[in-house]
């Protein structure tokens, strides 16, 4: 088997599986002439949001780092910054970043160009170039260590646990183990009840600790609100599927993460470190949260893991939906890249599981189309911390 | 032998997860461990549901995965189906945060 795969080097030494152009607005403001962008210009990612303007700080360098990490991802060639005026969370620094990474990067403002037709002009001429230019790249071989496997659950149920999350485990693990890729898995309120037993996977004490640390805090803010989370965690769709409590949801859910040491735990949107091995970002359960944040990260690609189906998915970083619950292919036919409900149902083991998983993983890191990217569809939503001001 | 469409994750467990639906009236083998227990279905259980494997008194833990997954709010016979109406969580729970059981809420 091949320990490599076709994909494009970018001049920061990352390797991409798809040579996206995004263009990226910093505030709500910047978000039409973004989409308006991307409406013109082929192949281009539309990035917007509803923050970026009259947030606190922790807000102001979450929002900051996480556009960062998308118009540095390693599956993006160059980026094109949307600003509607001033604003907290700066254009022309974040196009300067963006360029830092030997990216192309352009910054067109809103006010300094006289209005939103001149932007427009000018954001669609540089979007264009960058597509052509991108267009001139060849995929090259590299190996499968270069990859970072992003890992999430979507529309759990009691199957997630006993099957699919499986298969994601030993696809994972094989990344790590037999080629020294990384992976990162998330949604820290879904390690509720089974924290003891992850933080003990913890390569130090240190990552023991801040783990432990990081789940009384979610739990701290959850008991702040006054009410039992039940109905958010878990949520209508999961207790349909006939998972009881956000324990049980959180037991099946840290299947997926296999068994093996974590090498740390690391902020909303951060980029994950080069050190191969397993690593935990700390974001809410909400997918369409956990998943930006997981994408910011720099994984070239995601296993959403799923129990009753579901569309939750990422356009710069493809998501390939994998179940074991028979019934989800049929709610979701579209978006389920792999059914591996033999495994819980039928006469199929849970290592042939992870042998189909794995093997549409390499279909799709060489540049097949998950599901969800020829379906057109994408989520974004960066997890905020506090108010608006 | 034993349904296979019943799965008790680890031998610690009172309560098997439903692969398939469960009518009431059936009596069903399910394993636990190395042992095989017979059970009379209570009531309909859907897919991916959990059934109680054995008799669990109010207060009790409801143990999946070898793990606590939350508190029985009443007695729950062994056949009866397990889930959000009979058990409750121990995080999450602002309700209790302010009350005097609140200690209770972290363990």
């Amino acid at each position: 088997m091949s320990d490599t795969f076709l994909g494009y080097e970018r001049p920061d030494g990352s390797v991409g599986i798809r040579n996206h152009v995004v263009v990226v607005s910093t505030a709500p403001y910047a978000n039409d002439t973004v989409k308006r962008t991307a409406d013109i210009v082929e192949n281009t990612i539309p990035i917007t949001h509803p923050l970026g303007r009259c947030q606190t700080k922790p807000d102001v360098f979450q929002t900051y780092r996480t556009l960062l990490g998308y118009a540095t991802h390693p599956n993006v060639y160059g980026a094109v910054v949307v600003a509607h005026a001033g604003e907290i969370v700066d254009g022309d620094e974040l196009a300067a970043d963006i360029a830092d990474t030997g990216r192309p990067s352009d910054s067109v403002n809103i006010h300094a160009e006289q209005g939103v037709m001149n932007a427009l002009d000018r954001a669609v001429d540089s979007a264009r170039e960058m597509v052509q230019d991108a267009s001139r790249m060849r995929r090259e071989e590299h190996p499968l260590g270069e990859l970072t496997f992003g890992i999430n659950c979507a529309t759990s149920d009691t199957t997630s646990g006993l099957c699919q999350h499986h298969a994601t485990a030993r696809a994972v693990w094989k990344l790590i183990d037999e080629y020294d890729g990384r992976g990162v898995f998330a949604e820290t309120p879904e390690f509720f009840g089974g924290e003891e037993e992850l933080a003990d996977r913890a390569v130090s004490e240190a990552v023991h600790d801040e783990i432990l640390e990081r789940v009384e805090h979610w739990n701290d803010r959850l008991l702040a609100t006054g009410y039992d989370v039940r109905g958010a965690q878990p949520t209508p769709d999961n207790m349909d599927g006939g998972l009881t409590t956000i324990e049980e949801k959180s037991l099946g859910a840290l299947v997926k993460s296999g068994e093996g040491p974590i090498q740390d735990i690391v902020d909303y949107g951060e980029r994950i470190p080069e050190t191969p091995g397993m690593y935990i970002m700390d974001t809410p359960g909400h997918g369409a949260e956990s998943v930006t944040g997981i994408g910011a990260g720099g994984a070239q690609f995601m296993v959403i893991s799923t129990g009753q189906g579901h569309t939750l998915s990422n356009a710069v970083m493809p998501t390939i939906k994998v179940t074991g619950n028979p019934g989800s292919a049929e709610r979701v036919p579209e978006q389920t890249d792999v059914d591996v409900s033999e495994a819980l149902v039928g006469d199929e083991t849970l290592d042939w599981a992870g042998e189909q998983l794995w093997d549409e993983i390499v279909e799709v890191v060489n540049g097949k189309l998950t599901g969800s990217e020829a379906m057109g569809e994408s989520q974004f939503a960066i997890h905020r911390i506090g108010p608006s001001t | 032998m034993a349904d296979r469409y019943l799965v008790v994750v680890k031998p610690s467990d009172n309560v098997a997860t439903a692969i398939r639906e469960v009518e009431a009236g059936e009596t069903v083998e399910i394993q636990v461990g190395d042992e095989v227990r017979t059970v009379e279905v209570r009531e309909d259980v859907q897919f991916g549901h959990k059934i109680a494997v054995e008799d669990i008194d109010e207060g009790e833990t409801i143990t999946k995965y070898g793990t606590s997954i939350g508190n029985a709010t009443e007695p729950i016979p062994a056949g009866t189906w397990v889930h959000a109406h009979n058990v409750e969580s121990n995080y999450g729970r602002g309700d209790l945060a302010g009350e005097e059981n609140a200690q209770a809420v972290h363990e």
